[in-house]
């Protein structure tokens, strides 16, 4: 095997091998011109807007304070301090609960979110009035389009004591009304149902999208076969989906140390007896750090979040490498 | 895996190229900004170039405000030969940009900051603004002559000042706000109103016959008196307003706090507060639409009228504490020099002559005369319908004192304004900031037990014969002890200071 | 031609009780999307004291159109910001979309030699990355981008997420065969990639296009950020501004300095939903049009297979 280029360039005695490896990248390179010239565009877009300013991820070791000379003077005169800022993450019994919402509604999310929108992205792609799904299919975009804090507004006006449409519908049946934001038990429904209701439709636009991009031909040979409907989307649309849903997970699970803010902030109010099932990474990190506002530890608390979802991305993406060559990220 | 580890090893050096590339492009991008200070500006008095200075202020951006700079530029050329550049950002977006702009260097000559918007302490403490000591005294002395000296004492961080506070109402004292029509049609008096349990028999007479009014209109940021400053905002740690030992306590724990919380409690279940206090940002609704009958607001001279015509009804209020001269209270709106700034001489002598004097100071508070007001007396007058293209927060601008009066204020509306300066009393730790940094780790966990049970604690939403002891105890755990410990080793070399 | 399609497709119908069923469910979860968008428009247009008094309600009390009356007090600004958020979307778009597929389509290629590092390069930065600050150093200080509408379109044009979707579904519609054939053809690689490659791929290219148009017209951080003229100031960004700052001041209501005369009556509920009438309608409006668009376009891609 060739040796790669390293540091060692610069000895003499591998002189020549290292020259005979530059001579065949070289070559790789001039083989794979037109495709490289294709890559180069977005290549040099994630060197400036995403490699460049990762050089920040210092300031996660360090106590940042600013410095007349601009930024990266304040970066070399700050203090290290080492792994200090991460410590607030893990300090408390808040940390095993954080760390717990955050994994277990980032789960259910994905699992839901992806039989959800698969199965409705398959619903819409067989009805028979191809209007009508059209239809559908806009409306279903809609909550893309309202901020969290707009949805914090109507769950509000069917939770609230007094006012909301619930607890109204409740006194009908004579039952008493709920302080639902002082009581826990149902939140994780409601967080889990406001969040599909929210994304769903969005993601099945990937999937139909998918769908509408298989090949005709293999419906018409398994009708031939005397394949019934269902058998056509367990057999064919699923499987032939299996790739898209596969690369949604893996970047979905590179994610799953992330929630989102604007859910587990705005649904709930903010209100304090619900922490235990709203608190998460995100809303504690922003919580921890309203009045003191150390950019060192918010860097450090985004870093351990990238580092944790990186592993089990790389992880659950030797797996799937295993299985199915094709499938992998990379 | 064949290419695994040449891709591994291509990765890397592009990566230590990219870091290498990218610490040059840094240093030139923060060297660069300094090379073309006030270019462009015309040589004009002599051998000195005029600077350009870059100021940055709060509020909504104003259309006529380029229109209105040209004017001060005029002006301030003349008097003292810099320009400057106004910038506003509005309300919503001014602390996360302004932060954003400090930590990446981003040349600015002129800041706001504020208890509650850019956080002066902290942003002071990082080290975004210059010292102003020795500027005062070399270019700042007007400031110094109308200033009250209580403003520079409280805005002291750690022995420092970093800010010029705006010379306006100085202690900040509490009063309960009510709705006249209420009180009215029941006859309610208010002799003998001022502690919170006072106001139970005027709660439930309004409850028992206005089911649709809220009695007691707090939101979530409410919190009872219990005559103590708070070292950090909002977090238990806090010395009693008459203390003489300086001792840190969990304010939680005193027995004031206790009796207050119980209070509330007991107002809660007896329906006087809002179902959902706790989680409600504002009752502005409310007040808005006149069902409320009382709450608690900070006054200031004629602050009855002040609301009275924002509401469009009338509003009384009565003290619910002494006018005490807090931190916070004195660093209500302040202008401070950046720490990059290649002017900082020429930044206070601008900021010198926007505290004193009245021509400059009506220029950017009211605009140009004639064009968006009109004098309609010596030191009154009247806006033109031009104004509503440019209508600045008065309060933000350095000294207020020294602004027109329209024609609904009293003649003698800065007198009293004095006089209520005058009368404020300073809390014992006026001038002394806790410096967290010590305890950042335990200041972050803190804050989340605080925001876990503040407001249902504070609004009475939660008992706090059950979740008092919850939440003494878990902000135990959390470190709170260690940081009071710290917070008192630091106010105690304060004392000692002091001295 | 369309006749012979649809009578093959009638021939793989749903069964008309498994299709009322799909009807039922997707129905109810689409109405269950439109409602609240419905009620925005219905409160936007609520008298604001009735919304006080009464909460969300479906038959207001009192109607009013003072919260749109606040909003077009800002006059020109808002046309001008509506012809800011167009051209920015339209462009990005079209940029996003180029950099995009080229990127994700040679990753998808099992020939290219280095697939595997550069989906590496791209996945990389889907998880880690420098934060708010840096970023804003190398938009303002290195690429000069501030308080243009470079600084609105380029922070955005590329996306890693959308490289990786996009790349499965090169891989899935695009047999590895056409693309041999094509050059055994003599076509160059640009040339298989625009004549064979992008026709087979719409499906993927509308769904990219539509997420990429979606996010440029919803974006108001990067203004927040990086502009400061008026002129430049999208849509998004100026009905934040006015929302959050509403917010702000009415959060810091207790506050004696800022309560001092600035809290005059803002319609405060009620505009926020016109805003957001006025943000989304458009965009809303439109994706239908889009929709037919890119039918169209798959239509005409099945047809030449």
């Amino acid at each position: 095997m060739a040796a790669t280029p390293s540091p060692a360039l610069f000895i003499r005695a591998e002189w020549r091998d290292h020259v005979k490896s530059l001579i065949s990248v070289l070559r790789d390179m001039n083989k794979n011109k037109a495709l490289l010239m294709m890559v180069l565009p977005a290549a040099v877009w994630f060197v400036c807007f995403s490699y460049l300013p990762m050089a920040g991820m210092i300031i996660a070791f360090k106590e940042y304070r600013y410095s007349r000379e601009g930024f990266l003077a304040s970066i070399m005169n700050s203090k290290w301090v080492g792994f200090d800022n991460f410590k607030f993450l893990f300090s408390t019994s808040d940390a095993y609960v954080i760390t717990r919402n955050t994994i277990l509604y980032n789960a259910a999310f994905i699992v839901l979110g992806l039989v959800l929108a698969v199965a409705l992205a398959v619903m819409l792609s067989e009805l028979v009035n191809k209007r009508l799904a059209k239809w559908f299919q806009t409306g279903m975009f809609l909550p893309h389009f309202l901020s969290w804090v707009i949805v914090g507004y109507f769950v509000f006006s069917f939770l609230s004591v007094d006012r909301g449409i619930v607890n109204q519908a409740l006194g009908l049946f004579g039952i008493d009304p709920m302080h639902w934001y002082n009581d826990k038990t149902y939140w994780p429904v409601i967080l889990v149902f406001v969040f599909l209701w929210k994304s769903i439709g969005y993601n099945s636009v990937i999937y139909l999208a998918g769908i509408m991009g298989i090949d005709r031909s293999l419906y018409e040979a398994a009708m031939i076969d005397g394949a019934s409907k269902r058998q056509q989307i367990f057999r064919i649309t699923i499987p032939m989906l299996t790739p898209l849903m596969v690369i949604m997970t893996l970047l979905a699970v590179g994610k799953i140390f992330y929630a989102d803010f604007g859910l587990f902030y705005q649904i709930p109010r903010d209100s304090g007896t619900l922490y235990s099932v709203t608190n998460v990474i995100d809303t504690y990190v922003y919580r921890g750090l309203k009045v003191t506002g150390e950019i060192g530890m918010s860097a450090a608390a985004g870093l351990y979040q990238s580092v944790v979802g990186f592993v089990l991305v790389v992880v659950s993406n030797t797996i799937v490498r295993r299985i199915d060559k094709d499938n992998a990220l990379f | 895996m064949k290419h695994g580890k040449k891709s591994a090893a291509l990765l890397s050096l592009v990566l230590a190229g990219l870091l290498a590339l990218s610490a040059c492009s840094g240093n030139s991008g923060g060297n660069g900004p300094a090379a073309s200070p006030g270019s462009g500006s015309n040589t004009q008095g002599g051998d000195e170039k005029p600077v350009e200075l870059i100021w940055y202020t709060i509020g909504t951006p104003q259309k006529d405000l380029d229109r209105v700079n040209e004017e001060v530029n005029k002006y301030t050329l003349e008097k003292i030969n810099a320009t400057v550049q106004m910038n506003m950002l509005d309300w919503g977006d001014y602390s996360q940009k302004m932060g954003v702009m400090t930590a990446s260097g981003t040349p600015v000559d002129i800041m706001f900051t504020a208890s509650w918007a850019f956080d002066y302490v902290q942003n002071a403490r990082k080290g975004a603004f210059m010292s102003i000591d020795e500027l005062l005294k070399s270019h700042g002395q007007g400031i110094l002559d109308v200033l009250d000296p209580a403003f520079l004492e409280g805005s002291k961080v750690d022995g420092v000042n970093y800010g010029i506070p705006a010379n306006k109402e100085l202690p900040a004292q509490e009063v309960w706000r009510f709705n006249k029509k209420l009180l009215d049609k029941y006859n309610l008096k208010l002799d003998g109103v001022r502690t919170l349990e006072s106001l139970e028999p005027l709660l439930a007479t309004i409850k028992a016959n206005e089911p649709n009014v809220t009695p007691l209109a707090i939101a979530k940021d409410f919190m009872p008196l219990a005559g103590y400053d708070y070292l950090i905002e909002k977090m238990p740690m806090a010395v009693k307003l008459d203390t003489k030992d300086f001792k840190v306590v969990n304010i939680l724990e005193t027995p004031e706090m206790q009796k207050e919380l119980d209070t509330m409690r007991k107002y809660y279940q007896a329906g006087y507060i809002a179902t959902e206090a706790a989680t409600l940002d504002t009752m502005n609704d409310a007040i808005l639409a006149g069902n409320w009958f009382t709450d608690r607001a900070a006054t200031q001279p004629f602050a009855d009228n002040l609301w009275s015509a924002s509401y469009g009804y009338p509003v009384v209020s009565t003290p619910a504490g002494e006018p005490t001269i807090y931190n916070w209270s004195v660093m209500g709106s302040m202008q401070a020099i950046s720490a990059n700034s290649e002017h900082p001489e020429k930044a206070m002598e601008f900021l010198n002559l926007l505290n004193t004097d009245p021509y400059l100071r009506n220029l950017i508070d009211s605009g140009i005369e004639d064009v968006h007001y009109k004098k309609t007396g010596d030191n009154v007058m009247e806006n033109l319908p031009e104004a509503q293209n440019y209508d600045m927060p008065t309060f933000s601008l350095g000294n207020v004192m020294l602004t027109y009066l329209t024609k609904d204020d009293p003649a003698t509306k800065w007198e009293e304004f004095k006089t209520f300066n005058a009368s404020g009393k300073p809390s014992p730790i006026l001038g002394f900031n806790f410096n967290g940094s010590n305890v950042a780790t335990e200041l972050a966990t803190l804050q989340n037990v605080k925001e876990e049970f503040w407001s249902t604690l504070m609004t009475g939403t939660v008992d706090p014969k059950e979740y008092l002891p919850k939440a003494i105890e878990k902000f135990k755990t959390a470190g709170l002890d260690k940081v009071i410990a710290e917070a008192q080793k630091q106010l105690d070399a304060w004392v000692a200071e002091q001295k | 031609m369309i006749g012979v399609r649809k009578k093959r497709r009638d021939f793989s119908q749903l069964s008309p009780l498994g299709n009322a069923l799909a009807v039922l469910l997707a129905g109810g979860f689409a109405f269950l999307c439109v409602f609240p968008f419905l009620f925005v428009i219905l409160i936007s247009f609520t008298d604001e004291a009735a919304l006080a008094r009464n909460g969300y309600s479906i038959f207001p009390e009192k109607w009013s159109l003072e919260a749109y009356r606040y909003i077009f007090l800002t006059g020109d600004q808002l046309l001008r910001s509506y012809g800011v958020t167009i051209l920015v979307t339209v462009l990005g778009t079209l940029i996003s979309l180029v950099m995009i597929s080229l990127f994700s389509y040679a990753v998808s290629r099992r020939s290219f030699k280095y697939r595997n590092f550069f989906a590496f390069f791209a996945f990389f930065t889907m998880l880690f990355n420098g934060g708010l600050v840096p970023t804003y150093i190398v938009v303002t200080q290195l690429l000069g981008m501030n308080d243009s509408l470079w600084a609105l379109i380029m922070p955005m044009a590329v996306n890693a997420f959308y490289i990786m979707i996009m790349r499965t579904f090169f891989i899935l519609s695009v047999p590895e065969s056409i693309i041999e054939a094509g050059k055994i053809d003599g076509a160059s690689e640009f040339g298989v990639f625009i004549r064979l490659v992008l026709p087979l791929s719409l499906p993927g290219l509308a769904t990219i296009g539509l997420f990429s148009t979606l996010a440029y017209w919803n974006d108001w951080f990067n203004a927040l950020l990086y502009i400061d003229s008026p002129n430049l100031v999208p849509l998004q960004s100026m009905l934040m501004r006015i929302e959050t700052s509403m917010q702000f001041l009415l959060q810091n209501s207790n506050n004696p300095s800022v309560n001092s005369g600035l809290l005059q009556s803002l319609p405060q509920d009620t505009s926020r939903m016109a805003m957001v009438v006025l943000a989304t309608g458009p965009i809303v409006l439109a994706y239908p049009f889009f929709q037919r668009y890119f039918v169209q376009g798959l239509t005409v891609g099945a047809v030449k297979e």
